[in-house]
């Protein structure tokens, strides 16, 4: 191979373009820090939040492979709590302090751009950054305590790093690119399926490279030394050890993230309530309408995405982007997408991993139409209808974010904790406060297959919560919390009183049951107002 | 033998006097400590209950349940029979509706008595959040003996405060008796209610009115475990004039 002509290419990713994107995450930052409790916690998180818990307080935490994904989300978690000089006890977090390190990631998305300006073009970055922005899909799912942002966030890492190895041959690069890897490791185990879509496109890019594109470079750069593989594939092995051990105090770890493939395994053959068709993620995007509720849709991505695609294919219009890069992204982008909407298993934050690739396109497919104007009023025309579907999307991510935060009319909402819930919180920390015990006031909480989160991170403050998947044989405490499938009528004996239903999700209710002395006390000192 | 048996008898004489005597000696002696006995006892009743409690098991996510017309089965168990006076007829269907939300026009108020029970969005109306109330006047004095309710049974929820009164006056001022009240908190202030709250479904709520006479009704809500609006499909009321 000849590289005798080949240089390594400037630090595009700094200088003013930086600073446009830098100034643009801050003030995303800002918008999306807003009301971060507008939605009360999903399942997934008050779990999350528990399990955080108890790092935080007990410098705990032991990876289960059984349901649960990998620890980056609790040690980042742990180190953003570090850095805010969070309060000492959990008990104190509240829901925005979780989210606000799932939103900082999704922010970190923009912040990573500068570095593959040279791959998409520096005009597509600009408008991939403010697709990020507004993405209705990015903006839920960066406000939401699990795990998915990160993946994204570290496998955008990893790719941007790759990127700049493979222009510069900086063993850094790679080193960072591999340390990408391990951060994926360590947060989800479907990191290997971005794994093997990377390695596909990858592959299939390299043969388009040789064979089809006539304009590729006449300059190589130097080989790939296997020492700088070997070194990240280190690096990598490296930071998933460190993490999944939780800095060597559990060996299991490494061998239970990969025994947490064979229960995913059998949900993903069918064994499991998340089994929906291949058309899921794209109806949720494309083209979604429940009754009384607004048109969702992101079409307008999908569509810019597909334009850029093509001009990378083409080779046409793409300024100074590189059409082997754009090609890489569409290819794998593509394969993503195509290989979460083959597995059956699905929940709507999955599809994450493949949009934030289809918002790179966008960007590039934003870039390309402008490019093709050559008369300034139609370049002016054309800016104008991309600023205004920008500014829809941005309509459509306040909406999903607000209003419809916890409705199941809006596409990102899935098993989403209702905001009843709040109220039967309410109404039990009130009744705490009236029992002599205070906050150890005994509450009992009975649900089938342990069906009652968000509830136990709700009553984190009240220190003798007991847990039940069933109605156990001495049930009666002050404060009864019971599933409405138990059907257990524990006020057929007078000494309790059923003071009403609360939704936890559509179609799944509690009872809430209060010693009756305590419910008399508790309306003698807290009458309430009419309205 | 006699003296002895004598004796015997003035020692048990004796014993009632000597208990007695005894214990209002404690009685007395104890008045003074009893107040700082009693807060001791209190302040053992505030030992910590012991109790082993289960520690909350970590959970996958749950299965995600749409919004439909399919209302999941609350319970299995089917409703019991009502028996009434034979000759009743609805007599919601002749009734002027009015109610407590200026926006609801008349129009909108005649989909409760139209027959249309159906779970969609089109056989329902909304009354804007908080308690709000919807009345009947039933034309002159009635004997009613059933009353059957839908709010909404599109999804299984449960509505909040739901209040049947009866009155002989548009204002509810004079001779208001309640026929059913599940405010448990008094939340809509019209009196704790003692009723169970209960799931909307197509079977509608059937309420006993055990004949009560009134030509006024009015039926309370404050918004669901679904939403602070108050939703209403239709009200059947089953009755006959009053003699």
């Amino acid at each position: 191979m000849d590289n005798s002509g080949w240089k390594p290419p400037a630090s595009g990713y700094l200088g003013p373009l930086s600073a446009v994107l830098v100034l643009l995450a801050g003030f995303t930052l800002a918008v999306w820090s807003y009301c971060l409790d507008q939605r009360p916690m999903h399942n997934d998180e008050g779990v999350n939040g528990i399990k955080f818990g108890q790092l935080w307080d007990h410098g705990g935490y032991k990876y289960d492979p059984d349901e649960h994904h990998g620890p980056s989300l609790y040690y980042a978690t742990l180190a953003v709590g570090w850095l805010t000089r969070a309060p000492k006890d959990s008990d104190q977090f509240t829901d925005s302090r979780l989210r606000f390190t799932t939103v900082l990631f999704g922010v970190g998305l923009i912040l990573l751009l500068p570095l593959i300006a040279d791959g998409l073009g520096g005009r597509a970055v600009v408008w991939a950054a403010l697709f990020t922005a507004v993405s209705p899909a990015v903006v839920f799912y960066s406000r939401y305590y699990i795990h998915e942002v990160l993946l994204v966030f570290f496998t955008f890492l990893a790719l941007a790093a790759g990127w700049r190895y493979w222009r510069s041959r900086k063993p850094g690069w790679i080193l960072l690119a591999g340390a990408g890897v391990g951060l994926m490791h360590a947060t989800k185990e479907t990191f290997v399926i971005t794994l093997a879509a990377a390695g596909l496109a990858l592959g299939l890019n390299q043969l388009w490279n040789r064979w089809l594109d006539a304009t590729a470079p006449q300059a190589h750069p130097p080989r790939i030394r296997l020492s700088h593989l070997a070194a990240a594939l280190a690096v990598w092995l490296g930071v998933a050890l460190v993490l999944l051990t939780s800095f060597f105090t559990n060996a299991q770890g490494p061998l239970d993230s990969v025994h947490s493939y064979f229960p995913w395994l059998h949900r993903v053959a069918g064994a499991s309530p998340h089994i929906h068709p291949w058309y899921f993620y794209l109806h949720r995007l494309v083209f979604f309408h429940a009754a009384k509720g607004p048109v969702w849709s992101e079409a307008f991505i999908l569509v810019l995405a597909a334009l850029g695609a093509w001009a990378a294919f083409a080779r046409k219009g793409l300024a100074n982007a590189s059409a082997s890069f754009v090609r890489f992204l569409a290819l794998y982008t593509l394969a993503l997408a195509g290989a979460y909407s083959l597995i059956a298993y699905k929940t709507p934050w999955c599809l994450l991993s493949f949009w934030h690739g289809m918002i790179l396109l966008a960007g590039v497919g934003a870039a390309w139409l402008l490019q093709l104007a050559r008369q300034r009023f139609l370049r002016l025309s054309l800016g104008l209808l991309l600023l205004a579907g920008t500014g829809q999307l941005a309509w459509q991510a306040r909406m999903a974010n607000t209003t419809y935060a916890a409705d199941q009319r809006n596409p990102y909402v899935y098993a989403q904790t209702s905001p009843d819930l709040l109220n039967l919180v309410q109404r039990v920390e009130a009744l705490a406060l009236e029992h002599p015990q205070g906050s150890n006031m005994v509450v009992q909480v009975m649900a089938p297959e342990d069906d009652y989160w968000p509830l136990p991170w709700y009553l984190r403050n009240l220190k003798q919560v007991g847990c039940w998947d069933r109605v156990p044989k001495d049930p009666y405490a002050p404060v009864m919390i019971v599933s409405a499938q138990l059907h257990a009528g524990l006020d057929e004996k007078k000494t309790h009183v059923m003071v009403g239903y609360f939704q936890l999700r559509p179609q799944v209710f509690f009872e809430l049951y209060v010693d009756l002395n305590l419910w008399r006390s508790w309306l003698a000192k807290n009458p309430p107002k009419p309205d | 033998m006699t003296n002895k048996m004598n004796t015997a008898h003035k020692t048990q004489r004796g014993l009632p006097g000597l208990s007695l005597t005894i214990g209002l000696t404690v009685a007395v002696l104890y008045l003074p400590l009893a107040p700082a006995l009693q807060t001791a006892d209190a302040a053992a009743d505030q030992v910590l209950l012991a109790i082993k409690l289960p520690a909350p098991a970590f959970k996958g996510t749950p299965k995600d349940l749409q919004l439909g017309p399919n209302v999941e089965p609350i319970s299995d168990k089917p409703r019991a029979p009502m028996m009434v006076p034979g000759g009743l007829k609805n007599i919601a269907a002749a009734s002027k509706i009015t109610c407590s939300d200026k926006n609801a026009t008349a129009d909108t108020l005649a989909k409760i008595t139209d027959g249309d029970k159906d779970a969609s969005d089109q056989s329902i109306i909304f009354l804007r959040k908080g308690t709000q109330w919807v009345q009947m006047d039933l034309g002159s004095p009635q004997e009613i003996f059933a009353i059957l309710i839908w709010h909404a049974h599109n999804m299984a929820k449960v509505y909040h405060d739901i209040i049947v009164q009866v009155a002989d006056d548009p204002d509810f001022i004079q001779n208001v008796r309640t026929i059913f009240n599940n405010d448990i908190d008094n939340t809509s202030g019209l009196g704790v209610g003692t009723d169970r709250e209960y799931f909307e479904t197509y079977e509608g709520k059937l309420l006993d009115a055990k004949g009560v006479k009134g030509r006024y009704l009015r039926f309370y809500s404050k918004g669901s475990t679904e939403s602070a609006l108050n939703e209403y499909t239709e009200i059947e009321v089953y009755g006959r004039p009053a003699k």
